[in-house]
């Protein structure tokens, strides 16, 4: 496409009274022999609009440059459709309003923001969407309890045909085994009649809902929108193409036979809660040892949780089933004693109501841990205890029951783990990698491991801090107590979410777009294939298992499992992974358009590259918040620090720029990328800058990482500054002027 | 080892038995202690007694709550009861705790002459019987009879202690003024029994309801003016529940209403800054709160200050719950912060509304020997000494 290059200059929101705009504009039109270069008050203004696009219409620009406020606002004013290439240097948030009007560093910055996006401008390609074949936009949904089903009802409500496989011979799950549910609705201080059935009866009933009962996925292949699915049904195999995966396969009670401190398998009159609804389940509660009426009974909470020795967590439901437990009992004799040994009681959403609900039917609670349990003679169960709230160790009268509430398991914590680090050549220098644990729920035909990757103590995968319905493999979605520990009300909700997710993604793939976080976005990597060493560093870094092998071990990339964020670009060490609308060049070429001024001017140069999902923002909040630092910054945004090549600091440094900066998102366990590992990864790469630095003789500490979230914003003036007043201490970069 | 303390839900079902139905609601989240007025002073008692652990002690049918100092610390301000998130009725809980000893005879040796006292004279205050009508020698006050609208009942306090019967006198002079219907039957009348009751002496105060209500019924009884607020409270509260049911009111009430009908008026000047401390029962228990400030401030020439702690957050004087009977060493007496919070608010006059009140804040007032800067005044005495020019 032959460009024909317009730019905008908006002079409105204070940029006119802080900038001299005449000397902006030279920028395009002496510097870069813009064709088009037009100012504007109020460019955001229906005149202003209508200008541009006249200009497109009649003038035949086809790229636009907008100077002027962030991309992060009225970028549906600026809207010029599909064929037009459109970038925006920001001028107001990251310029005037955190420097100081009329000011030759305030200046030179606008100039150098607008030559960076003229620069960018002139590498951009308008993308066109991968268009797979033979694309379908059926659901699968793996696991038929409650969580499952209602992600089948409500995928199929929405239009979406929905294939539900459950590897038990009936649907239901683990309310199959319940007496009576905890409440579903207000005033969520009485235990309801479980509704499983109708649910089941509901999504058995759906002509959009195919069910495979006593079914097992055998494989997954293939990508969103186009996976081939192999289920096991009866000794039969059944192919169905798919378009999204919900993977709602649950939890399991913790094995409660690794208890027997409790009492478990030691006493006859200790069971699990399980038992207990079972006991309920059957009719009057009686004990299981000798079948004498229940009058007592002590719940021990967290039987197996938040303890190092077993479950270090807390399964959130437990509290909740006890108390409702509890009630069976005051229901069946009002006169029953209940004690409740506890942690803490934690009862998420409305529950407290349920506590209270107990507390009044005058249960005993106490806080703090079960110090021994002892059998007397009839068979009753002595407990002792320590009383965190009295502070003495106290000892029970007898009581006729002891139930354990253990906690919930995922089921993909069980089975072999796949170590992926062994693949990794370079181990101590690498992020660790997935843990994949060969569960067989879904057995992914990817070169990175056949199941989803495993969050801390087995449960899948899931953005939890940040998009909990997102994982790492594009196109599947974990919902319910398999990818953190809920109650029914929460797995309802998960159900709900995985849904839409599945449905965004089945839609999004079609078009040949990206899904969360970069919907919308076109463009895909392609690869130079001539020019790859199957180092596999591409296929290894990739965190969402995008880019498989082909049989002579080339990268294979399936992009409807990309998810643009670039990683394997910044990952590559020949470069030959590029976007077209995103390349090592484009941004080399953008820090090539830096003017850095001599040595003897005492004006210092800082590259920071920063984090379009969370850095950029921060900065701008800086902006609108009128915070200030130094002038000597350069902002190049990146789709992910992970797409960070260390060519760039190469270019930067030899270009003589005093420092590199940067900014990108929280890592570790609670991480907060959007593309998962992109900021560790950088991170990771960041280490080895410190070989090249040396032999360019330079200090390592001229290239710094920092790790902010959206609201940091305040801390910017101080990660700026700081930095700046260090490369003032290390002095120039000594390629100044060569 | 370790003793293990047996729990025993026998006692626990004991306790509830008593009246302490929402023991079993309490969370222990610990509000109420930090809100305890004990925590403000130091000293024995505030060491021993945590509201939070005493009734922990309670839900567990434990030993160790029936030490006098914890159980019968608390002056059932009612600080703790007004803000705890579960509503717990800590009051009641503490009043059936101290009922599981007191039923069963075991006072405290300092309560003993007060029981014993009431139990022969109908009053704590080891007052004859028959000189209860003594402070209304020349004051000419009608008795009660069916032609009268309003009981003046007037505290057992203010019938006998010297310093408190100039308030009783106050009062009646005050609603003389005001044109009030109103008559006495102070002869015959017994102690309301709110006190008693709070210490756990479920029986007495039993027979003091029945005795009073026996009398007011016969009598034709509709409506009871009363001088303190902890008779209102008893009046109020705890009678419906033995067949009296009155319109009761404090005298403040009664006075704020008239004097915006216009009835009663202040014609002298009092130059002074006036700070009122909310008695707990007229505040906290029985939610009245403007009607004294709107008669103070009605006095011409008062400048009117807040404490720093008013309203539902006033600090209780220490004497409720049976506490005005208790000895507290100097340095330990809630009183003494609220002298010195009206002494920081520079105010010539603290003002209250409760003969306890009054016998606390005099003490205190005394102890900190700040009479020379600090007047403590019942609100009727001022009233009354600005009711004439």
């Amino acid at each position: 496409m032959d460009k024909k290059t317009g730019v905008y200059i908006c002079s409105g929101c204070g940029i006119g009274d802080a900038l001299d705009i005449a000397a902006l504009s030279k920028v395009a039109t002496k510097e870069s022999k813009v064709p088009v270069c037009k100012t504007h008050a109020f460019l955001c203004g229906a005149e202003g609009v209508a200008q541009i696009k006249s200009d497109i219409e009649n003038e035949g620009v086809n790229t636009v440059v907008i100077a002027g406020c962030s991309s992060r606002v009225n970028y549906d004013v600026f809207d010029f459709g599909p064929s037009v290439i459109l970038e925006r240097a920001n001028i107001r948030e990251q310029v005037i309003w955190c420097h100081p009007a009329e000011d030759e560093d305030t200046q030179m910055m606008a100039e150098d923001n607008l030559r960076m996006s003229l620069a960018k401008a002139g590498h951009i390609e308008i993308p066109e969407g991968y268009h797979g074949e033979n694309m379908v936009k059926t659901i699968l949904v793996v696991g038929g309890g409650l969580t499952g089903i209602t992600a089948a009802i409500e995928g199929a409500k929405a239009g979406y045909k929905t294939v539900l496989v459950e590897k038990s011979p009936v649907l239901g799950g683990w309310m199959n085994n319940l007496f009576k549910q905890a409440p579903l609705k207000a005033p969520y201080s009485d235990p309801e009649e479980v509704d499983i059935a109708v649910r089941i009866q509901e999504v058995e009933a759906n002509p959009d809902v195919t069910v495979y009962t006593s079914a097992e996925i055998k494989e997954i292949a293939g990508a969103p929108g186009m996976f081939d699915v192999k289920i096991e049904q009866n000794g039969q195999e059944i192919n169905e193409r798919i378009g999204s995966v919900v993977l709602a396969t649950g939890a399991v009670p913790y094995d409660a036979s690794k208890l027997e401190h409790l009492g478990y398998g030691k006493y006859a009159n200790v069971i699990t809660s399980q038992a207990f609804e079972e006991l309920a389940k059957n009719g009057k509660i009686v004990r299981p040892g000798d079948g004498k009426e229940v009058q007592s009974i002590a719940f021990l909470q967290c039987a197996g949780s938040r303890d190092a020795e077993h479950l270090p967590y807390c399964s959130s439901v437990c509290c909740v089933e006890s108390l409702k437990q509890a009630t069976y009992l005051k229901e069946q004799n009002p006169e029953a004693a209940i004690y409740v040994f506890h942690k803490d009681i934690r009862t998420p959403g409305q529950y407290e109501k349920l506590y209270k609900r107990v507390q009044k039917d005058g249960a005993v609670f106490v806080r703090g841990d079960v110090t021994g349990i002892t059998e007397d003679d009839d068979k009753n169960l002595l407990i002792e205890a320590a009383d965190v709230l009295t502070g003495a160790t106290i000892g029970t009268e007898g009581v006729d029951l002891v139930v354990l509430a253990t906690g919930m398991v995922p089921t993909t914590a069980f089975g072999e783990s796949l170590d992926a680090k062994s693949e990794n050549e370079e181990k101590e220098e690498k992020p660790q990698g997935d843990t994949i644990i060969r569960s067989n729920l879904l057995n992914l035909a990817y070169r990175q491991g056949p199941e989803m990757p495993t969050l801390k103590y087995g449960f899948s995968d899931s953005h939890f801090v940040c998009f909990p319905y997102e994982t790492r493999r594009t196109g599947i979605y974990a919902a319910g107590s398999v990818r953190a520990p809920m109650d029914a009300l929460s797995s309802i909700e998960d159900a709900t979410g995985a849904a839409m997710k599945a449905i965004q993604c089945i839609e999004l793939s079609e078009l040949g777009s990206a899904v969360h976080p970069r919907v919308g976005d076109l463009s895909f990597p392609s690869f130079a294939m001539q020019r790859c060493t199957q180092c596999k560093r591409c296929t290894v870094e990739c965190p969402f298992g995008a880019i498989n092998e082909d049989d002579k071990f080339n990268p294979l990339p399936n992009p409807t499992r990309c998810r643009r964020c670039g990683i394997c670009m910044g990952a590559c060490p020949e470069r030959i992974i590029s976007f077209k609308n995103y390349s090592v060049p484009m941004i080399g070429n953008m820090i090539k358009a830096i003017e850095v001024p001599e040595e003897d001017e005492e004006k210092p140069r800082i590259v920071v590259f920063a984090c379009e999902n969370d850095a950029i923002p921060c900065l701008d909040m800086a902006g609108i918040n009128r915070l200030s630092y130094n002038a000597w910054v350069r902002v190049i945004p990146v789709r992910c620090l992970g797409s960070m090549s260390l060519v760039w600091i190469a270019d930067t440094l030899s270009k003589g720029i005093d420092g590199i900066l940067l900014l990108g998102c929280k890592h570790g366990d609670d991480y907060q990328c959007h593309f998962i590992k992109g900021s560790e990864l950088a991170e990771t790469r960041l280490s080895k800058v410190a070989e090249t630095l040396d032999r360019l003789s330079l200090e390592s500490e001229r290239v710094r990482m920092e790790q902010v979230s959206i609201m940091d914003y305040d801390q910017i003036p101080g990660i700026l500054d700081g930095f700046a007043e260090r490369l003032e201490e290390l002095g120039p970069n000594p390629y100044k002027g060569f | 080892m370790e003793e293990i303390k047996s729990v025993s839900l026998e006692m626990k079902d004991y306790i509830v038995s008593s009246g302490a139905e929402t023991l079993s609601w309490c969370m222990q989240c610990g509000l109420c202690t930090n809100l305890c007025p004990w925590r403000l002073v130091p000293g024995e008692v505030s060491e021993a007694f945590n509201i939070r652990k005493m009734q922990r002690l309670g839900q567990l049918g434990l030993e160790g709550f029936e030490d006098e100092e914890i159980l019968f610390a608390c002056a059932t301000c009612g600080m703790c009861q007004s803000n705890c998130p579960r509503k717990v009725e800590i009051i009641n809980n503490v009043r059936s705790m101290r009922n599981t000893t007191v039923g069963a005879g075991f006072l405290p040796a300092h309560l003993r002459p007060i029981a014993g006292s009431i139990h022969a004279n109908g009053n704590p205050w080891s007052g004859e019987k028959e000189k209860r009508a003594e402070w209304q020698e020349g004051l000419d006050i009608p008795a009660f009879s069916e032609d009268t609208e309003y009981l003046l009942y007037v505290c057992c306090t203010s019938c006998y202690d010297t310093r408190s019967k100039k308030i009783a006198k106050s009062i009646v002079s005050l609603l003389k003024e005001a044109g009030v219907s109103f008559g006495v039957l102070t002869a015959e009348e017994n102690c309301c029994g709110e006190t008693i009751r709070k210490l756990g002496d479920e029986e007495l105060f039993q027979k003091l309801a029945e005795s009073n209500i026996k009398l007011f019924n016969s009598k034709g009884v509709k409506k009871i003016i009363t001088t303190s607020p902890h008779c209102l409270y008893a009046f109020k509260k705890d009678y419906p529940d033995y067949g009296g049911e009155y319109e009761v009111v404090h005298y403040s009430e009664v006075l704020s209403k008239l004097m915006k009908e216009g009835k009663l008026t202040f014609k002298g000047e009092v130059g002074k800054k006036v700070t009122f401390h909310d008695p707990c029962y007229l505040g906290r228990h029985n939610e009245v709160y403007d009607a004294p400030r709107e008669l103070i401030q009605a006095i011409p020439g008062v400048e009117f200050v807040e404490l720093e702690r008013n309203k539902s957050k006033s600090l209780c004087c220490a004497g409720g719950g049976g506490r005005v009977w208790a000895e507290v060493p100097m340095g330990q007496r809630f009183g003494e912060l609220r002298i010195t919070d009206a002494v920081e608010k520079q105010a010539d006059v603290l003002v209250t509304a409760c003969p306890y009140c009054i016998l606390m804040l005099d003490d205190a007032c005394a102890g900190l020997e700040k009479n020379d800067v600090l007047e403590v005044m019942e609100m009727s005495e001022l009233l009354c000494s600005a009711s004439k020019p």
